[in-house]
């Protein structure tokens, strides 16, 4: 059988909730019925506030801080399947914490493996980002992610860009993070128009592409390294790889 | 000349340098303005050689008075000079770091003037760049050897990281190449810095410092073991080594078509990589019989082919500094078998699960008694399964460069 939800956490827990109830393990545990045939036996569980409410306590209680961390960021690898794994492990820690510290089990593993990915794609939007400064002085910067760590990055910029104000827009989820000086403030965002810049930004934009050109020494070229440590799915939003 | 000019010509210039590292600053004064650092450092881009950007990386001239053979920038050579002004360098940084390019500043100069004259310029970029913007963000300045004392503490006291490059692996090579320089004189601004601290009771700022491959003579075992010197004397706390690039004709130098010997530069890496965080006394690496590292194995294999009486180890029992020294076990792979063996007795599918590569390992290695591979632990029949696995695979051009990896900014 497999099981879909909305995909909002509360519509998870119901999940987690109703594997209990039902004494079943689904065959898998999706928002996106897209790829589902007609001869897939399926189950949409619809979210129940209440017991995602009662869930949420539950967990709270039962697991230490860095697990829980652990289970939000998973949640926030929405370019991967992790749903299935999540509520295994989330059961195993229920039944006894100590599995869930054993590594070499799968499901162990592979909850480990979603959240390392999610704090790799952290750093990389820390290294990756570029803000454009617009025509009021803000900075601006577009971002496309391949999960959705928009969440967990403004912290980060405000510790450097404390005295500034700026917006980093995810355009793949239509998430902004606003930093006014004061609040750092998560909203989602319908439609947005091409801010205007500053009258300075091209020129700094060039001494950046500059810089970023000869710096490289001719004889060390070498495409293959580069392409490793920034992958092409985060060059089009930098303005050094245009050409 | 206008600023992009500039900055074409002063990065050019300093783009030899191969530091790049902004991580492990530990200062506490806050400059009240833009900006922090990170304590892992952050790669902020990498240039088309695969290195990491993570600094504004300029030389404040290439203007110089000195005529060091190897450098580009000496008094003999014909090439375009320029010159910032401090307020241009602060600038730049500033609206760098603003737009997230960069983690701070790395300011290094050719001598313009004098030896103090250009401190002076130094100091005076970096007073802007922290007390008129007020910036918190990394700066590491090359100290100018030869500079008077108040000058080198001030600078020092506005910075993260200061660093003075040796340049060359021996005082024979230097007198040769750079006929200004003595490693007394290279090496004074670091004493300066050390002392001052220990006598406020400071802890020592983490410095380092450069030297060229393949310049000069040296081997690789009188470079690694000079290295160890200033690791042990806590003098430095990183040791970067630059292969030599050809940019001059000149009697005591390699001609002008020698290729940069970049794979013995990875494998100096590598061998630094050993000596400090894997435990390697530097005599285990290289020795007076075999001066020079193997380039067809990484030297942790190397040592590992020489010494087969230590294996096979069992993973379920060794200690951490034994696992270390398993080829192909990494810090990573390490870490994680010390984790998962509290919970259970570790067999060769465990390893498996946790996606340990035993592509080298699995012949030193033992699970749960069991060895992993059967075959035998003589040189003569590794050896050959060694070079096999350094082979490309079909289909791939074979390059050197697919088994050079970009040296990034980690300390």
């Amino acid at each position: 059988m497999i099981w879909t939800y909305d995909g909002s956490f509360e519509g998870f827990l119901t999940s987690l909730h109703r594997s209990y109830i039902y004494k079943y393990i689904p065959e898998k545990l999706t928002m996106d019925s897209a790829g589902l045939t007609l001869l897939d036996e399926r189950e949409i569980i619809e979210t129940d506030f209440e017991t995602a409410a009662k869930v949420s306590k539950s967990i709270n209680e039962r697991f230490p801080k860095k697990i829980l961390e652990r289970i939000f960021h998973v949640f926030l690898c929405d370019d991967m399947p992790f749903e299935l794994d999540l509520l295994l492990y989330l059961r195993m820690g229920f039944k006894d914490l100590s599995l869930i510290h054993d590594l070499s089990h799968p499901v162990v593993y592979a909850v480990e493996g979603y959240q390392k990915r999610l704090l790799t794609t952290i750093h990389k939007m820390y290294a990756f980002t570029r803000f454009e400064m617009l025509d009021d002085g803000m900075l601006y910067a577009k971002i496309a992610p391949p999960r959705n760590v928009l969440p967990l990055i403004g912290k980060h910029f405000v510790k450097r860009l404390k005295s500034e104000h700026f917006i980093i827009h995810d355009i793949k989820r239509g998430l902004i993070c606003v930093w006014d000086g004061q609040n750092l403030q998560l909203h989602p965002i319908l439609e947005a128009s091409e801010p205007t810049l500053h009258e300075d930004e091209k020129h700094f934009q060039k001494l950046w592409k500059t810089f970023f050109d000869t710096v490289a020494i001719e004889s060390r070229k070498n495409y293959k390294v580069q392409r490793n440590f920034v992958p092409l799915l985060y060059r089009e939003l930098m303005s050094e790889f245009k050409s | 000349m206008t600023v992009e000019e500039k900055l074409a010509i002063l990065t050019d210039s300093a783009k030899y340098d191969v530091s790049c590292s902004s991580s492990g600053s530990t200062r506490t004064q806050d400059f009240g303005g833009i900006g922090s650092t990170h304590a892992s450092g952050i790669c902020h881009a990498f240039s088309a050689d695969g290195r990491c950007i993570s600094l504004l990386k300029i030389l404040f001239t290439n203007h110089c008075i000195y005529d060091c053979v190897y450098c580009v920038n000496r008094i003999s050579n014909d090439r375009q000079r320029a010159a910032f002004s401090p307020k241009e360098v602060a600038d730049l940084t500033v609206n760098f770091y603003k737009r997230n390019y960069i983690e701070g500043l790395f300011l290094s100069s050719g001598i313009i003037g004098s030896e103090d004259h250009t401190m002076e310029l130094i100091l005076k970029s970096l007073k802007i760049l922290r007390y008129e913007h007020g910036f918190n963000g990394y700066v590491h300045v090359k100290l100018i050897p030869g500079a008077s004392e108040y000058l080198i503490r001030a600078v020092t006291a506005l910075a993260d990281r200061v660093s003075s490059n040796i340049e060359l692996p021996s005082q024979k090579s230097l007198a040769l190449l750079a006929p200004d320089k003595t490693k007394e004189k290279l090496f004074q601004p670091l004493h300066i810095v050390k002392n001052d601290a220990l006598t406020q009771g400071k802890k020592v700022m983490g410095m380092s410092t450069q030297m060229i491959i393949g310049a000069s003579p040296e081997s690789d075992y009188e470079i690694l073991k000079l290295s160890d010197t200033f690791y042990n004397k806590s003098l430095l706390k990183r040791v970067y080594f630059s292969a030599y690039i050809p940019t001059t004709t000149h009697k005591h130098l390699p001609a002008l078509n020698t290729p940069p010997p970049l794979l013995r530069e990875h494998r100096l890496y590598q061998a630094d990589w050993l000596m400090r965080f894997y435990g390697f006394a530097f005599d285990e690496i290289a020795s007076e019989k075999n001066p020079f590292l193997d380039e067809r194995f990484d030297p942790k294999l190397a040592w590992a082919l020489r010494s087969l009486h230590h294996f096979p180890v069992e993973i379920n029992r060794a200690d951490r500094e034994t696992l270390l020294r398993v080829p192909g076990l990494g810090v990573r792979s390490v870490n994680k078998i010390l984790r998962a063996r509290r919970q259970k007795l570790l067999l060769a599918r465990d390893l498996d699960t946790m996606k340990i590569s035993l592509k080298r390992a699995r012949y030193f290695i033992t699970a749960g008694g069991s060895p992993i591979d059967q075959t035998e632990l003589r040189y003569e029949r590794l050896e050959s399964k060694m070079l096999a696995l350094e082979m490309p695979k079909p289909g791939t051009q074979p390059s050197l460069f697919d088994i050079i990896q970009s040296t990034t900014g980690e300390l």
